[in-house]
């Protein structure tokens, strides 16, 4: 629109040329510019206010079940959230306990304050990583190509890569009953300007919502009667491997109190429904099915007489409490009845009302997988932007949008984890190939690789490449290449100690329980859910290896356990196994594929498989679709097999 | 080519493609109105009449490929059909590969996936029972019998995901999952019924297989020529002629099965080593075979080998023939030594002669029929490959479930069973599973 203008004028921030530039310091902004900082680049971060650098825009808690899984992920790829969370952590649990390891994960109470504190030491510890207060108003695109953006009070800032992560910001709308206003996130402008530099830019954008509930006072509600809910003890942590005192302190703990709905309340919820925005048809934007508003729930369920509220502890110098469960874009008035009907809420306070908020989403499918815009390179967008919603998920894209940012400036390959190796891949590939149709949040349900993508493991599978990429320090290499080599040795160890049914002793008998009919390993009788790494261990007449082998031996048993159906869960596809080596034309048009569902060629067309076996892998990817590309690679005589160790035909 | 060559009275030539109209006016002149039937003669490339017949044209995409297609009906015979063929070719035709005119149906979207190979079932199907099968699947049937399985595995999953990724939500509301035990194993059930009426379909389209084996020399070769009627297996005297598996379908009531003919089976000694692959070939074929003929001589007591083969059949599904009955050497069952005969089905024929052979097709026929007695569905063997491991998985779900080695890994058995399924009908769902869970319980705080 006005990029002949903007070239003319003087670029205020002169003296500093940016390589990278990152728009918003939500969770994906932070991320972003961390890990473009780390890989190297000069980086700036411009967001609205610095002091609102890493707020937790809704609840104050990080992570669980799927969410908790990402939050390992980013720890494993030296991102920053799992070190803050650990620190500002004022209760941690470990979710799932009674379900398998692969689904178990940890979640955190979080003090607000002290979680933002967290996440702006460790920006400010990045040398090459600058911050700057203002509000981007404009984008600069020179050649069909992002040049950098255009701040309200800087002017033209050049960088040679543009990550946007402004959130909810876009054409943000608080909706509060029948009042609503335009704003971010409640007490912050919207982002208008930039949003419709987006549509301008012809941008696929659409709306979605999502709500918050209000805030109440603590010394107003009836603490005595509710049930209190405390964290584990010893505190489950996101960032097990960092060390240094500053990681080792802990905060005082606070429990969660829980309440209840009540059916009096749902009756006037239900009374009340044509004053509130998502029912009087004020709110357009889609909201998430799995995040239900109260209305929605007293709605769709209703023959429940109750639902839990969980009173979760702001921060510990904060008398305020976070409803949870009880989100809500009801007049103010309504709220406050509700909540005076429920247990132990009887004379609550409110201190911040609950609302929902509308806001512009950008269409994720018009991404690459590095989330790169397919229209206009070199602006990449992460977070809320591209219809996700919640902390985590917001954090693991802005990782890979600054990794992928940094890697096109040093001229090197685009790299975003497979599926089958991170729930960011599963993530990033939902989001490019399917794209939304509500707030995107993370389910285990989500990764068909589930048994492998664990948080017991995310080192093991993320962290070497983060160490390629120069995301993670030597120090940490090493420190992680250490357990490695001494978890190898000790499954070697398992592996090579060998009992026999013709020499039981009866110890090892009574040890065994079961029996043994044949030759076994340790290893392999690890893989028996009544044993576990120490009874192996005697078992087998071993000693622990190490002080760490307890830790060892956890993790092994994690992965005897598994190791049999991971093969097993392999994307098999036995009828295409003759034709897996043949190469997909890069330049291939999967469009022109008569049959193909609209969304299995979109996956084809973004994830470009190499070979026709990459492509059975895909989620989606049916033998039927495989069979109709094989048969257009037939016709157009590209089907061709590599001669290799003795492939005939 | 529509129907199979050399076979019935009409012989169908289908053309398909942009320019069929235009080649087919080469051989017949003037085209009939589309989708009328005009008599016409076909020319070959120098003007000689080749045949006389009807001629349908239909215009695309109102045709069964979606292009234009010209149909051609002229008399059987292969001579005849050889010609007609030669001079579509001549004129820039080329003939289909196989089920290329079903592939091509499919690609113009005219039918879904399980339907495209039911129509390829329905053309090759032989037997009445075969083309009905393929006309229940044709409608659908295999694709929503598949489809409702993979629904009930749906519902059980969406209960039991719901627990992996809400379990404080459910907790909550006393929702935890009940034994998934017994649904699953209804759901196996239905699997192992889907199945054995798809197998019945696959019977009936490539025709139940019928093995004869024997001693070399006891006639087995001439015992198929005498059911099918011509000479299609090497008859020899000299012992170990027929080396390779012949085989050939013939019609038995309203089915139709394939008889496999093999090398005589020896018990070692005497075979020579080009003889051996057949003798393996036919030991193969004894195993993968629905049913099988023993052919022994009338007029030789029954050899070493031949009791040994008879103590491991299976007398529900096989047949004991005594051939050569015709010879004055024959000796009455009852001057044999019976005692291994008698759990068997015994027929007294000879392939010479004829003699016999009505009452051989009749045990033939309740053996098939007996083997067959499901509605079938006409399913491919990738249908049944699918349905075995979709069985497989949630065999192992029953047992990580019995073992409680964790819900998390039955989950994965169903996911995987589930996607098999859809894989079927070409169906990938995985918002579908989302929203099943989003309606049954209240989740989210
Ligand atoms: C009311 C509300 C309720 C929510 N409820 C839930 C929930 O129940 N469950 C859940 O999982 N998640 C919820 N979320 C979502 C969660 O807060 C977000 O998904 C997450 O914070 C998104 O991170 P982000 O980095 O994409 O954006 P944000 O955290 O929103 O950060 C965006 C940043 O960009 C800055 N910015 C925006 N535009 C500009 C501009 N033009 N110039 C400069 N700076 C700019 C903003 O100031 C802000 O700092 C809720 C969010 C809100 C607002
Ligand atoms: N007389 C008589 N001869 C037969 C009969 N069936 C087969 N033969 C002869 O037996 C010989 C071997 O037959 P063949 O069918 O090749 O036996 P195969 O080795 O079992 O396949 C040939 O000479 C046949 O003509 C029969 O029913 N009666
Ligand atoms: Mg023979």
């Amino acid at each position: 629109m006005f990029h002949v203008e903007h070239q003319k004028k003087v670029q205020v921030m002169s003296g500093s040329y940016f390589e990278v530039i990152v728009v918003g310091g939500g969770h994906a902004g932070v991320e972003a510019a961390g890990a473009a900082a780390r890989m190297g680049c000069r980086t700036l971060l411009v967001t609205h206010q610095l002091d609102a650098i890493g707020a937790l825009s809704c609840n104050p808690a990080i992570g669980g079940i799927g969410k908790g899984h990402i939050v390992r992920e980013i720890e494993a790829m030296g991102g920053l959230m799992g070190r803050a969370a650990d620190a500002a952590a004022i209760q941690s649990r470990t979710l799932n306990q009674s379900k398998g390891p692969a689904v178990q994960a940890v979640r955190i109470q979080a003090d607000r304050p002290q979680y933002a504190r967290q996440i702006r030491l460790q920006l400010d510890a990045h040398s090459n990583l600058q911050l700057f207060q203002d509000a981007v108003v404009d984008l600069l695109v020179e050649g069909g190509r992002c040049v950098g953006v255009m701040g309200r009070s800087a002017g033209v800032l050049r960088a040679q890569a543009v990550v946007l992560a402004t959130g909810t910001f876009l054409a943000g709308r608080v909706h509060i009953g029948g009042v609503n206003y335009e704003s971010g996130r409640a007490g912050e402008p919207a982002a208008n300007q930039l949003a419709n530099v987006l549509r301008h830019h012809q941008l696929p954008v659409g709306r979605l919502k999502t709500g918050t509930p209000p805030r109440i006072d603590r010394r107003s509600i009836n603490e005595e009667t509710l049930a209190k809910q405390y964290g584990d003890k010893p505190r489950p942590r996101f960032a097990p491997f960092a060390v240094g005192a500053e990681w080792q302190k802990a905060l005082p703990e606070r429990p969660c109190l829980v309440s209840y709905t009540s059916v009096q309340a749902h009756d006037l919820i239900r009374s009340a429904l044509n004053e509130s925005p998502m029912y009087s048809g004020a709110v357009t934007g889609v909201g998430p099915r799995y995040c239900p508003s109260i209305e929605d729930k007293v709605v769709r369920f209703a023959d429940r007489e109750k639902h839990q509220i969980f009173l979760e502890p702001e921060g510990l110098d904060s008398n305020e409490l976070y409803p949870n469960g009880i989100s809500t874009g009801l007049p103010l008035r309504i709220q406050q009845e509700v909540l005076h009907l429920c247990e132990g809420l009887e004379r609550a306070h409110i201190t911040r009302p609950g609302y929902a908020i509308e806001y512009d989403y950008v269409d994720p499918r018009s991404l690459r997988r590095n989330l790169e815009l397919e229209a206009l390179p070199g602006l990449y967008l992460a977070g809320q932007i591209n219809g996700t919603t919640g902390y985590e998920e917001a954090a693991g894209q802005g990782l890979i949008a600054g990794v992928n940012a940094a890697l096109q400036i040093r001229g090197d390959a685009v790299w975003v984890p497979q599926r089958d190796e991170a729930y960011i891949g599963v993530m990033i590939d939902d989001l490019v190939t399917t794209g939304v149709t509500e707030p995107y949040r993370m389910f285990t349900s989500r990764a068909e690789h589930r048994l492998q993508l664990r948080g017991d493991n995310a080192e093991q599978r993320l962290l070497p490449m983060a160490y390629e990429l120069g995301l993670v320090s030597d120090a940490r290499w090493r420190q992680y290449a250490d357990y490695q080599e001494q978890l190898d040795q000790e499954r070697a160890r398992l592996q090579a100690t060998r009992v026999s049914p013709q020499t039981l002793t009866p110890r090892q008998q009574a040890l065994l329980g079961q029996g043994l009919r044949r030759d076994q390993t340790l290893y392999d009788l690890l893989r028996r859910p009544e044993l576990d790494y120490e009874a192996v261990l005697a078992i087998g007449d071993l000693e622990p290896s190490t002080e760490r082998a307890l830790a060892l031996g956890r993790q092994l048993e994690i992965e005897a356990r598994y190791d049999g159906y991971l093969v097993r869960q392999a994307h098999e596809n036995r009828r295409y196994q003759h034709y897996a080596r043949a190469p997909l034309p890069q330049a291939l048009d999967y469009q022109a594929i008569e049959g193909l569902s609209t969304e299995v060629k979109e996956r084809l067309r973004r994830t470009q498989p190499p070979t026709v076996g990459d492509a059975a892998q895909l989620p989606g990817v049916t033998p039927a679709a495989i069979s109709l590309l094989l048969v257009h690679l037939r016709r157009n005589g590209w089907l061709r097999l590599p001669k290799e160790e003795g492939a005939g035909d | 080519m529509a129907t199979p060559e050399g076979r019935g009275a009409v012989a169908v030539v289908r053309l398909s493609g942009p320019e069929a109209f235009e080649l087919a006016g080469q051989i017949v002149g003037d085209l009939p109105e589309a989708r009328y039937a005009g008599l016409r003669v076909f020319r070959g490339a120098t003007g000689e009449v080749i045949d006389q017949g009807i001629v349908i044209c239909f215009p695309a995409p109102h045709s069964y490929t979606g292009e234009n297609v010209v149909e051609l009906q002229g008399h059987g015979g292969r001579a005849v059909t050889r010609a007609l063929l030669d001079a579509l070719r001549a004129v820039g035709a080329r003939p289909a590969e196989r089920g290329e005119f079903t592939q091509r149906a499919f690609l113009h979207g005219q039918m879904d996936l399980a339907q495209a190979e039911a129509v390829a079932a329905l053309i090759d199907a032989d037997s009445q029972v075969a083309r009905r099968a393929a006309l229940r699947s044709l409608q659908g049937a295999l694709g929503e019998w598949v489809d409702e399985v993979a629904s009930a595995i749906q519902q059980i999953r969406a209960q039991i995901e719901a627990e992996l990724d809400f379990s404080d939500d459910l907790h909550e509301a006393g929702e935890e999952t009940d034994d998934i035990g017994p649904p699953l194993e209804s759901v196996r059930t239905r699997i192992r019924s889907i199945r054995q009426r798809t197998v019945a379909g696959t019977h009936l389209r490539h025709g139940l297989k019928v093995a004869l084996i024997g001693v070399p020399n006891a006639g087995k070769s001439s015992l198929m020529n005498a059911l099918v009627g011509s000479d299609v297996s090497i008859v020899n005297e000299l012992p170990g002629t027929t080396r390779d598996v012949m085989r050939e379908r013939i019609g038995l009531g309203e089915r139709e099965i394939e008889l496999q003919d093999t090398a005589g089976i020896r018990a070692g000694d005497e075979v020579g080593a080009v003889e051996h692959e057949g003798v393996r070939r036919a030991l193969h074929a004894m195993d993968h075979a629905d049913v099988v003929v023993l052919v022994t001589d009338a007029n030789t007591p029954l050899t070493q080998w031949e009791r040994h083969v008879l103590a491991q059949l299976d007398p529900t599904r096989s047949v004991v023939v005594r051939n050569k009955i015709d010879l004055d050497g024959a000796l009455p069952l009852s001057a044999r030594p019976t005692e291994s005969l008698t759990r068997f089905m015994v027929c007294d024929v000879s392939a010479l002669t004829g003699s016999g052979l009505d009452e051989l097709r009749e045990r033939l026929h309740e053996l098939v029929a007996e083997r067959d007695d499901v509605e079938p569905l006409a399913g491919e063997q990738r249908h049944l490959e699918a349905l075995d491991r979709a069985d497989e998985a949630l065999a192992e779900a029953v047992r990580v479930e019995r073992l409680q080695l964790g819900r998390e890994i039955t989950a994965e058995q169903l996911r995987e069973a589930q996607l098999v399924l859809l894989g079927i009908t070409r169906r990938d769902d995985n918002e579908a599973l989302l929203d099943q869970i989003f309606r049954s319980f209240c989740i989210g705080k």
